[in-house]
Order: structure tokens, then sequence, then C-alpha cells
């Protein structure tokens, strides 16, 4: 009976990730059929037949072409289930706010009866399917390279989605008035939450969430110094996108949380060497562990911040370019899109930097400073 | 003094202060990157294929960061020949989704952005969303090589007769550290730039069939996807190449010693 526990544990432990993987895959393939969870008609189209296509321009010489396309399917879901329909659509070639669509593909309707006709516009793609075949890609990679240690980073990712989404129902349900209150402390939740997953309960832990939080403290406190100082010259909340609430909070907090996960991750990073090396020679020194933590953050910081400001810069492309071919300057393009993701940047950048003494001082003290509690502990 | 400019000058103090000529080159590998960024985007307005500037800014962008990041002359350069493969591989995953997925362009959210613009552009905007999400991964990219080939060199520098089978096994070890922290400096970076969207959402009621649809979230999650499958890709692939690397290294070594 052992044995037999035993050898179904061993293949247990070598294939779980492949049945995720399995069971991922058969779910992806309800998303690709789920057409009869959405009250929206769904439209699958069978033929495209293109009607007419004209040259265009506009008043700095641009030049794209317009595209009449009419899209036959047959709907999928609800009451006029399985129902034939030819669905006109206007496009530009560019395709930068209107879409050409193709067969095979299934578009969202907006459908009017008029006196027992059917007729009906596209409202939108049906992106469903991609989105989870892209996750179900993403989580099987994780899985069965990483294995235990990817399902550890996947459900810290899945924690903390939950407690982001709670805390922006919550926003919404406070009209936006204490946002900064909400991400502040929906920061240090993070922080310990996802610590406690990565690393575990212990003292390391307890050092790495008092960098993280230090450091990004230190960081807004810094940014808001400069903030003052300059005026806040050259900061354009007017351009920050999708902003329903009031601008200048909002920012604080989108920055608070950018910058959080890179700070945790170089106080992880300098605390966990830092660590091991004081294992490795107990007898070293607090102004040896100091040193050996900056050297460690000195080369982790710069790669560090370059993840943030592609993360935060690199969206603004597309903006940035309809700017620039409405025959804007290059200065007010920056302005209006890229200028928020930059001073982004810079302020995660001085909450990296600041973060390695934190991180190297909060180790000395606590590992190298009192060598009596290291001689109890042996 | 702009706040830009101040904030600027103000991290230059601070990595200089703290990372020394290590700093400096930080700094300086930011400031070029921002460049490059800036010019691939003055490239694409004046009709250059979106997606050929975009591999060869990656290109230079990784190679900027890694040799200005790095210190070990032999890792870094395991280091970048692995992330311009890492690179190529995502490019060669990202088209045919970003076709899928269509989310080129601006969605509904954006109209008020997009007032009094003229949208006759004649630019391919689906190349763009291939560039944009290619152009989001590059920092991702380079951190995560960096980290697992300094790893390997350091553990190499330690024990230098360490087998090959050990050292794979080594860069494994090290990508496993990494990933937890790495996914979420991913997560929080995207998911902290688009607050204010997820806000709208929250705000206006969408539902989970329209958020699940809708053209700016599918595509920013994409970008987070494609930036931990380039994480998750980095860590093999990295190891592979400092292991091939270090038995190049041997066997000339040995052949130098049996002459």
């Amino acid at each position: 009976m052992g044995t037999q526990v035993k050898v179904q544990n061993k293949i247990w432990r070598r294939w779980w990730p492949y049945l995720i993987v399995i069971l991922g895959g058969l779910l992806v393939f309800g998303v690709a059929h789920d057409d009869s969870l959405y009250q929206t008609p769904i439209l699958k189209i069978q033929s495209v037949n293109r009607i007419s296509q004209s040259k265009q321009s506009d008043q700095f010489h641009n030049e794209d072409e317009q595209v009449e396309q009419k899209l036959n399917g047959i709907i999928t879901n609800g009451s006029d289930k399985g129902q034939k329909l030819s669905v006109e659509n206007t496009y530009m070639k560019s395709e930068a706010t209107t879409l050409g669509y193709h067969a095979g593909q299934k578009v969202f309707l907006t459908v009017h009866h008029n006196h027992g006709k059917l007729s009906a516009t596209v409202s939108n793609l049906k992106r469903d399917t991609t989105l989870a075949f892209t996750v179900w890609l993403t989580i099987s990679l994780l899985l069965v390279l990483m294995r235990f240690s990817g399902l550890m980073a996947l459900t810290s990712v899945i924690v903390n989605a939950v407690l982001f989404w709670l805390a922006i129902n919550w926003n919404t349900n406070t009209q936006g008035g204490i946002v900064l209150v909400i991400f502040g402390a929906l920061a240090v939740v993070f922080a310990a939450l996802t610590l406690l997953i990565v690393i575990g309960p212990n003292r390391q832990m307890l050092m790495t969430l008092l960098a993280t939080i230090g450091g990004t403290a230190l960081s807004i406190i810094v940014a808001l110094i400069v903030f003052a100082l300059t005026h806040e010259r050259g900061v354009y909340y007017e351009s920050m996108q999708y902003v329903t609430q009031l601008p200048r909070p909002l920012f604080l907090a989108e920055t608070i949380l950018g910058s959080l996960g890179a700070v945790m991750d170089e106080s992880t990073d300098i605390i966990s060497s830092l660590i091991a090396l004081k294992i490795e020679k107990p007898d070293i020194s607090a102004k040896q562990i100091f040193k050996s933590g900056r050297q460690i953050g000195g080369e982790i910081m710069g790669p560090l911040v370059n993840v943030l400001f592609f993360i935060f810069v690199a969206d603004t492309l597309p903006l940035g370019l309809l700017y620039l071919k409405n025959a804007n300057s290059w200065g007010y393009t920056f302005n209006m899109t890229m200028s928020l993701g930059v001073v982004q940047s810079l302020i995660s950048g001085i909450g990296i930097v600041l973060t390695i003494p934190l991180a190297c001082g909060i180790t000395s003290l606590m590992m190298g400073g009192w060598k009596s509690w290291a001689r109890l502990r042996r | 003094m702009g706040t830009i400019t101040a904030l600027g000058l103000l991290l230059l103090v601070c990595m200089v202060a703290v990372g020394g000529t290590q700093g400096l080159q930080a700094w300086l590998s930011l400031i070029f990157n921002f460049g490059a960024l800036f010019f691939a985007m003055v490239l694409m307005a004046f009709h250059f294929s979106p997606v050929l500037v975009t591999l060869i800014t990656g290109i230079i962008v990784l190679a900027m960061t890694i040799f200005l990041g790095g210190s070990d002359s032999d890792s870094t350069m395991v280091a970048f020949y692995a992330s311009v493969v890492v690179l190529i591989l995502l490019v060669i995953l990202i088209i045919p989704i970003e076709h899928w997925a269509q989310i080129q362009g601006f969605g509904q959210e954006d109209s008020e952005d997009l007032e009094g613009m003229s949208t006759v552009l004649g630019i391919s905007y689906l190349n763009v969303a291939i560039s944009t999400a290619i152009l989001s991964t590059l920092g991702a990219i380079a951190e995560a090589a960096i980290a697992i080939a300094a790893g390997l060199a350091e553990i190499l520098e330690q024990h230098p007769k360490i087998t090959l089978k050990n050292l794979q096994g080594a860069g494994f070890r090290v990508g496993k550290q990494i990933i937890g922290t790495t996914f979420n400096t991913l997560f929080f970076g995207f998911f902290g730039g688009f607050l204010a969207l997820f806000i709208w959402f929250a705000g206006v009621h969408y539902s989970m069939g329209e958020i699940l649809n809708d053209k700016i979230l599918v595509s920013e999650i994409l970008m987070v996807l494609f930036s931990m499958i380039s994480v998750i890709g980095t860590i093999p692939l990295t190891t592979w190449a400092m292991v091939t690397f270090e038995r190049e290294k041997r066997r000339r070594l040995s052949k130098s010693k049996q002459e």
C-alpha cells in the first residue's frame, strides 16, 4: 500500500503541470464557443465582400484609403440565433479608430428591429478567445518550466489581481475622494501578501517589507518636494488618459503602485543575497554587509529602472504617432503623450535607487550589528 | 527648471552617489533608451516600417541596457545574445496574436483624446500595435537576461569546476528565485499605469463580457502576458547560452593544454 501511494505521489509530482495545461486548453476551447453566455448578439462572419474603396487625404497631406465592406454571416446566440444577416462596415486602412473584419471572426452586433426586418451595426470584435489563449500559453509555459516556483508566482499575481479589483470598487464607492489613502494602504497590503507568498513568514520577509515600504514612501515624498519646488512645471495632468476623477492624486496612486513591484523586486534581491552572504561568512561586519549590498544594488538598479521605463512609456507610441501625423511639434507631442510616463519612470527610479541604502541599512542593523544576538542564536 | 529636468538630475545624483560609475552608466542607459524610443516613433511617422524600426531599435536598446548595466564582460555578452534570441522568438509570437486580437488603434474610451484629430494616417496601426507590444517587453528581457547571466557567472567564479549539468540546474534555480518578484514588477508596473482605466470600467459599470472584449484592456493584458512570457523564455535560453559558452571555453582550454 505504502509504495503504491509513493508511486502515485511521484507520478503526480511529475505530471501535475501537464494536467493543468490540458485542463486549461479545454477551457480555452470552451471560451471559443461561449457565445450563448453573452446577451449581446454575436455574428459569425462567413464571407466578406468589398463594396468600395476610395482614397482619402486630410489637411496635413496624410493619405489613406477608406474601404466599405459587407460582412455576411450567421447569428450564433440569443433569440435570433441561426438567422443569416449582412452588415455593412466602413473602415480606414490604417485602422486607428475603425477596424476591417474578415471571414471566420466573430463580432458583437447592435441589432435594430425595423418592421420585422433585422438590421445591425458592428459594435466590437469578440476578443475573449485570444485573451484566454494567451493567458493559457503564459500559464502553461510558467508551470512546465518553473513548476512549483511558477505556481507560487502565479498565486501571488492572482491574489494581487483580486485585491486590486476590490480596491477599485471601494474607490468607486467613495467617488474617488480618498484614492491615495486606499491605494497607499493597498500598497502595504500588496507588499506584505506578496512577500509572504514569495519568501514565507520569517525575519527576512519582515526586513524586505520594511525596505519596500520605506523605499516607495521615500520616492513619493521626494517627488512631492520636487513638485513643490518646481511648481509642477511640465507635468501635464490634462494629458492623463481615462481620467474620471481628480487627476493629481490618481497620478500619485498610479506611481506608487507602478514602482512598488520594482522596489519589492530589488529589496528581495539585495536582502536575500546579503543573508546568504552572512550565512557563508558569519563573521562579516555590519559595514561590509552594507558595502556588498550597495554593490549588488548598483548592478540591478539600471536594468530595473529600464523595465519600468518601457512599461510606462512604450504604450504611448500609438497616441504619439497620431499627434505627430497631425502636424504637432516634437515638443508638444512629448508633453501631451510621454511626459507623465517619463515623470513616473523618474520617480520610480529615485525610489529604486533610495531603496538600496535602505535595504542595506536594515540588513546590516538586524544581521550584522548585534554580534551578541548572532552568538546567542548559535 | 522644469519638473522633469529636476527629477532627472536628482536621479543622476542618487545613482552616482549609490553606484559610482555604474550609477552613471545606469542613468545614461535610461536617457539613451528614451532617445531611442522617441527616435523610433519619429521614424515611424516618416513611414518607415514600424516592425522593422522596432526590431532594430530593440536590438540596440538591449545592447545598451545590458552592456551599460552588467559588469563581467563574458556574461554580459552571453546575456546579450540570449536576449536577442528571446526578442526574435517573441516577435514571432506577437505578430500572429496581434493579428488575431486586432487591438490596434484607439478604443471608445479614447474618444476624448481624439477630438479634433485627423485619423487619416496612412500608417498601419496593426504594425504600430505590434511595435508597442515588442517595445514594452524590452526592459523585462534585458533585466532577466542580466540576472541569470550574472548569477551563473558568480557560480562559475566560486566553483570553476562545476559540471555543465549542474550549471544548467543552477541557471534554473536562479530563474526560480527571480520569477516571483519579476512577475510582480511587471504586474504592478502595468496595472499601476492603467489604474485610471480600471477605475473607468468600475465607474461606468462595464459588464464582465464588455471588459473581457474591450480593445484597450485586452491590448494592455496582452502586453503584460508578452512581458511575462519573455521573462519565462529568457531563463532557459540564457542558461543554455551560458552552458554552451562554458562548454566551448572548456573545449578550447583542454585543446590548448593538449598542444
